[in-house]
């Protein structure tokens, strides 16, 4: 008897990971604990490992493709051993998978397929328009439903009726069906049954209405893993929180005198790769000891403001956007800082970054200096309440003495949840931030 | 239906013969002498002219028709022309006595008596007058381009305006005396008492009537004129027209310092043709039409016959007829002769008489006779008569130049619903003249002592049903409402069958006889035709009027008048007109199939109407105030199923003071959040009852929303409602095919389609005659054809047994069976 190797559930927010790469192939004989294969979770890489000994009877999966959690994805056993039964259900599998054709019978396919309108699902079977957009909403198979209506035409409440029944559904999952293109199968691959994101099928009349029509004038690249949470968390960020950007700047005179210090010091100190980000994400830890209410998530209704600071700052990856974090940033000298966000950065650009680096950010900072970006809005990564936007460093009129002067100063843009965090605290913040980076010399002794 | 005047058995019984008074035909009698004397050369001559100016204007027209160009001036013109040459001297001979303040009606001909009559007007109006007159129309936009070619002193510029105006006005332009929305067989102008001529053949009678009733009820100066064909006799309008115009009670009842009957004389231009048509020998059988007065009153109306192709003979009949007309003892009956030379249309081909009848009559040709008359008295010679013909061909290739042009003369832009806002004035106004409102007696003093001491809503505090007779009903609400504008505007006035003394056939008008002269309120002849044209000619002389139609089933009566004349003057005249008229038409049950319909759709359907049917007390009486205050006309819908309803649905009931319900807004009687039923009128109260089980039996929550307006009508309540519940259907007692219902559920499957959860159902009264008051539950919607309706079409309800068929195999079966 074969036993499956099941997909983990690599962090709490995955749903789905995309199959990188397999290191066994059918056949190799694997211990329990072997790493089995590499996959790509919306924040990180991660390997899996055998969960059984024996000969490895059947991948499930090809390389590049998008698998919910809790999958089988390898058969391990005798060889001979009957695996069939352990091969998942079409419905898991992504967006590469052939769309379901749940109104189909035997024999009957290809008449279908033939009578049926392009853009036009089930037109055998009456449903109310209202019925429908309710059952388009709430991801109810029209197909299953038995019509109450006169001459059985599918009315709402069938689909009310249906929506009590119905497998739960993740929110994302809801979401997508809801927008549109997509189809959720009977019985989703979660936990009891849930349907998640990943079981969706792309829907016949949705694709064909968006057909190109011509070929070869754009490529087609599916959203997915780090890309597709990105899109859905960007989304989900500005839908959810009243977002407020502030932006000011500040002195830059000191900050770039005491980096081309650090970088003229002796090799012995490890300093010379300290970058104006380093010392801005220390300044941060360091000011915002000061202004906690900034230093907070809000969930459900309830704001934590949080002692330690877990700096979280944007990495730009081929992947996408990742915002890995400097846990408890306020304890770690420049030169620590400066060394983890090194070491983070760089697992990032290499997709060898773990979960536990992800996770748990309470405050975030953001670059776009280096590109010459003055002044930005950023958005927040909820649940935290702010993220902190920095821009290039640029020659700025100043008044000194009665008399103007062009001085170098940096742009700083503070993006606030307004729904917890009043604009005058979050002003404060920003006035004490400058302040910090203008006299960063005197910061660091304290 | 008066008190006043009894019927004696003995005299009506008594045996006698009906003598008839001996009928002039062609009797003018003079000398060219005399004929000098009494008009001099000066207007000799001018007559001359104008009927000189009229035989080129048409004959002109007749060229642009059929060959496209008149004196190198090339125009394509798309519309009609129905042209008169040969009838010059009558419409001259007409209007040489006639004052600006006199009013001219006219048909689909009258080319001719716009141009005669204006002259006419000209010729008597001082300078500053006419600048003002042409200053103040379309605010001098047809004025400013006439100054671009006209040369002359004030009275040439103004008849350069007139003919310009007239022609842009043929040729569909935005400078045409009414932007170009009446054309040919619609032009008028109002400053001199040309008043609209009309494309239905004896249209102008009734109209021409009310115009007459509105100077002697206002005590206006001036004498109305109809100008019809020969064959208008043979329509039922005419006739009515007459009877109207020839009620004893303007002599026997009205107050005689009004001044007896309304001047009216109707002309009939007899150019013995009705299109092909011959009236003589043909197609009627009155040998002379003046024949006719004889039959309508004892006076056999002053007919004559006169000699259309002598202006002076017209000018004499006209003269002479004023005096009668001005006494009071009209109405005035004409037989002009006064035969055209051109077809009936540029299209015709005369193949209804030969030539040789028409070379007959060019030798008698009233215009070359006139000048040969000029001629051999010595007013003229042939070279001052050959001068006024190349005058007139000169102003009017100036005209003509103009008009045709499009730079000079643009249409207007009919893509921007520019036509849309002319279907419509929108405006309200409390008074329509200035002055005290005659009246009999105070306010405090009238039958308002005892609706107002009523209960004003119809159940008490316990929420039961108050004894009829102690709450205000929804007829005395209406009652209410009348009393309001008659003590306001002095121009009001309202009539029908029955209504005074009886106060209506079901009373609403009780207690105003005791309130108004009889002027302001009468009975009328059975004519429903011309109640209805009667009313459109008072309200566009500038009165306020309320006309009754006893029985919704009687429109049918009065088709033209309310679908041709009320619906279209103030878009015809592009704004023009006002047309402050409301009429009352009340809907029946229990009397069978010519009693008992309801005819909503069909007004609806006509664009022009504003079209309101109340189903409670209180919008009776706000509705009505509404209407009566506004400018445009109303068909006003009442149900005899509520005339003794008081207020049930709107809390407080009906007020006691003056109110106006929103214009096109629907009433949500009943909210619901399951189903919407949708109704017009009575039937209101069944689908409450509908509604109320639907909730006891099985739980369904339905809205009831009570439209009250079928035009205008704002959608918003109603979509908004199906948005919320999905569901809709709709129910009125009108039949089902072709119910206004079908209107509005086409609209609310287009503004709400997504939203619905089965398709908008209607429910109507069968498509049969009305039974008699004992099956009439057969016929009309009842409580449970909406309750199986949403059923079978909508939403089954389980354990529901229905007891009528309302499947939708019955909607196949029967329009299959046309049923």
């Amino acid at each position: 008897m074969a036993t499956a190797v099941v997909l983990p559930k690599p962090g709490n927010t995955v749903e789905s990971c995309i199959l990188v790469s397999w290191k066994k192939q059918v056949g190799d004989q694997v211990v329990a604990g072997e790493a089995l294969c590499d996959i790509e979770t919306d924040k990180a890489l991660v390997e899996v490992e055998s969960t059984a000994s024996g000969s490895l009877l059947a991948l499930f999966f090809e390389e590049g493709e998008e698998i919910a959690v809790f999958t089988n994805i390898a058969a391990i056993g005798r060889p001979g051993d009957s695996f069939e039964a352990l091969r998942p259900a079409v419905a898991a599998r992504g967006a590469s998978a052939e769309p379901a054709t749940p109104t189909a019978r035997p024999g009957q396919e290809s008449q279908d397929l033939r009578l049926g309108q392009p853009g036009a699902h089930h037109t055998d079977i009456g449903i109310s328009p209202r019925a429908k957009n309710l059952a388009g909403r709430q991801n109810v198979a029209i197909a299953g439903l038995e019509g109450s209506g006169p001459h059985g035409r599918i009315i709402e409440r069938d689909v009310l009726a249906a929506m009590g029944q119905q497998p739960l559904m993740t929110p994302v999952a809801k979401r997508m069906v809801a927008q549109g293109g997509y189809e959720a199968p009977a019985q989703g691959s979660g936990s009891r049954g849930r349907i998640l994101a990943a079981d969706l099928t792309h829907s016949a009349s949705e694709s064909a209405a968006s057909s190109p029509q011509k070929a070869g004038e754009f490529e087609i690249i599916p959203v997915k893993g780090v890309r597709k949470v990105m899109a859905r968390r960007m989304l989900e960020s500005l839908h959810t929180t009243a977002q407020l950007t502030l932006h000011s700047s500040a002195d830059a005179q000191t900050l770039l005198a005491y980096r081309q210090r650090l970088k003229a010091s002796s090799e012995a100190f490890g300093l010379q790769q300290v970058t104006i980000n380093d010392i801005i994400l220390f300044t941060v830890s360091r000011v915002l000891e000061h202004h906690r209410e900034l230093n907070a998530l809000f969930k459900d209704d309830v704001l934590y403001r949080y002692r330690h600071i877990h700096l979280g700052f944007a990495v730009d990856t081929p992947r996408g956007l990742m915002a890995p974090v400097i846990h408890d940033a306020h304890r770690l000298s420049l030169r620590r800082i400066a060394q983890a966000s090194r070491r983070l950065a760089t697992a990032c650009q290499e997709g060898v970054i773990t979960p536990a680096d992800m996770d748990n950010g309470t405050f975030t900072v953001t670059n776009l200096g280096n590109w010459g970006i003055e002044s930005f809005t950023p958005i927040l990564n909820p649940p935290q309440v702010a993220i902190l936007g920095v821009g290039s460093i640029d020659l700025k009129p100043v008044e000194v003495d009665g008399e103007v002067q062009f001085m170098k100063r940096i742009g700083l843009s503070l993006t606030i949840n307004h729904q917890v965090v009043d604009g005058a605290p979050a002003a404060r913040f920003l006035q004490a931030l400058a302040g910090g980076l203008a006299e960063v010399d005197l910061l660091l002794a304290v | 239906m008066t008190k006043l005047i009894s019927i004696d058995p003995i005299e009506a019984r008594q045996k006698s013969v009906i003598v008839g008074l001996e009928i002039p035909v062609n009797a003018y009698q003079s000398t060219p002498k005399q004929e000098a004397q009494k008009y001099g050369r000066e207007n000799l001559l001018r007559m001359y002219r104008d009927m000189v100016a009229i035989r080129e204007f048409e004959t002109m027209l007749d060229r642009i028709k059929r060959e496209g160009i008149y004196h190198g001036i090339a125009y394509d013109h798309g519309g009609p022309a129905h042209l008169s040459i040969g009838q010059e001297a009558a419409a001259v001979g007409q209007s040489f006595h006639l004052r600006p303040d006199d009013f001219i009606f006219g048909s689909h001909r009258s080319h001719g008596e716009i141009l005669a009559k204006s002259f006419s007007a000209i010729a008597k109006m001082g300078e500053k007058e006419l600048i003002e007159v042409m200053e103040g129309y379309l605010g001098g936009a047809p004025l400013r381009v006439v100054e671009t070619f006209s040369d002359g002193n004030v009275q040439d510029l103004a008849i350069d305006f007139i003919l310009y105006g007239t022609l842009a006005e043929i040729f569909g332009r935005e400078h045409g005396f009414n932007k170009g929305m009446g054309g040919s067989m619609h032009a008028f102008f109002a400053p001199f008492g040309v008043m609209p001529n009309n494309a239905i053949v004896g249209g102008s009678a009734d109209i021409a009537v009310g115009a007459a009733l509105f100077k002697r009820v206002n005590r206006r100066s001036g004498l109305v004129i109809a100008n019809i064909g020969d064959a208008s006799m043979g329509c039922g309008p005419v006739w009515e027209a007459m009877m109207f115009a020839s009620m004893d009670q303007y002599r026997t009842l009205w107050d005689a310092e009004l001044g007896g009957s309304p001047p009216i004389l109707f002309n009939f231009m007899n150019n013995f043709y009705g299109m092909g048509g011959q009236p003589q020998g043909e197609t009627m059988g009155l040998g002379m039409l003046a024949r006719v007065g004889m039959g309508v009153n004892p006076e056999a109306m002053h007919a004559e016959r006169i000699d259309g192709y002598n202006p002076l003979a017209v000018a004499d009949a006209i003269e002479r007829k004023r005096t009668i007309l001005e006494a009071g003892h009209g109405p005035v009956l004409l037989d002009t002769v006064t035969y055209r030379f051109s077809g009936h249309s540029p299209s015709d081909a005369s193949a209804y008489r030969e030539k040789s009848e028409i070379d007959l009559w060019r030798q008698q040709d009233g215009l070359l006779n006139y000048g040969e008359y000029l001629k051999e008295n010595g007013h003229a010679d042939q070279a001052l008569l050959d001068g006024f013909q190349a005058h007139s061909t000169e102003r009017l290739i100036k005209a003509l130049a103009a008009a045709a042009s499009t730079e000079i003369s643009p249409r207007i832009n009919a893509q921007a619903e520019s036509i849309g806002g002319m279907m419509f004035s929108d405006r309200y106004k409390d008074r329509m003249a200035k002055g005290e409102p005659e009246l009999l007696i105070a306010k405090e003093e009238s039958r308002l002592k005892q609706t107002q001491a009523k209960h004003r809503f119809g159940l008490d505090e316990q929420g039961n049903p108050r004894p009829k007779l102690r709450a205000v009903t929804y007829a005395e609400a209406l009652y209410e409402a009348m009393m309001h504008r008659f003590y306001e505007d002095p121009t009001m006035i309202a009539y029908g069958e029955e209504n005074r003394d009886w106060g209506g056939a079901f009373g609403v008008y009780r207690g105003l006889t005791e309130c108004l002269p009889y002027h302001r309120l009468f009975n009328s002849p059975i004519s429903e035709g011309a109640i209805v044209g009667v009313a459109v000619g008072y309200a566009l002389s500038g009165g306020r009027v309320v006309a009754e139609l006893m029985y919704c089933d009687f429109m049918g009566r009065a088709g033209d008048e309310i679908f041709n004349q009320m619906a279209k003057w103030q878009s015809m005249s592009a704004g023009i007109l006002r047309m402050p008229l409301v009429l009352r038409v009340s809907v029946g049950s229990k009397y069978g199939a010519q009693h008992s319909q309801d005819w909503s759709a069909m007004v609806a359907h006509v664009p022009g109407l504003k079209v309101m049917f109340p189903a409670t007390a209180y919008d009776a009486k706000g509705m009505l105030n509404l209407a009566l205050r506004g400018l445009d006309p109303v068909v006003f819908f009442e149900s005899q199923r509520l005339y003794t309803e008081p207020e049930t649905l709107v809390d407080g009931g009906v007020p006691i003071g003056y109110y106006e319900v929103e214009m096109g807004e629907p009433a949500v009687r009943r909210s619901g959040r399951d189903l919407t039923i949708v109704t017009i009128g009575a039937t209101l109260y069944r689908a409450l009852d509908a509604a109320a089980e639907l909730w006891q039996k099985h739980r369904l929550s339905a809205e009831v929303i009570d439209i009250r307006f079928l035009n205008p009508l704002n959608y918003d309540k109603i979509i908004t409602s199906v948005k919320k519940t999905g569901r809709v259907a709709l129910a009125s007692d009108a039949c089902e095919r072709g119910s206004f219902l079908h209107t509005v559920a086409s609209n609310i499957s287009q503004l709400a389609f997504d939203y619905l959860d089965a398709p908008v159902a209607v429910v109507g009264a069968r498509n049969w005659i009305t039974p008699p008051a004992e099956m009439e539950e057969a016929f009309f919607p009842q409580k449970e054809w909406i309750i199986d309706t949403i059923h079978e079409r909508i939403l089954p309800l389980p354990a529901h047994r229905a007891s009528t068929d309302q499947a939708t195999s019955a909607i196949m079966r029967r329009t299959r069976l046309g049923i």
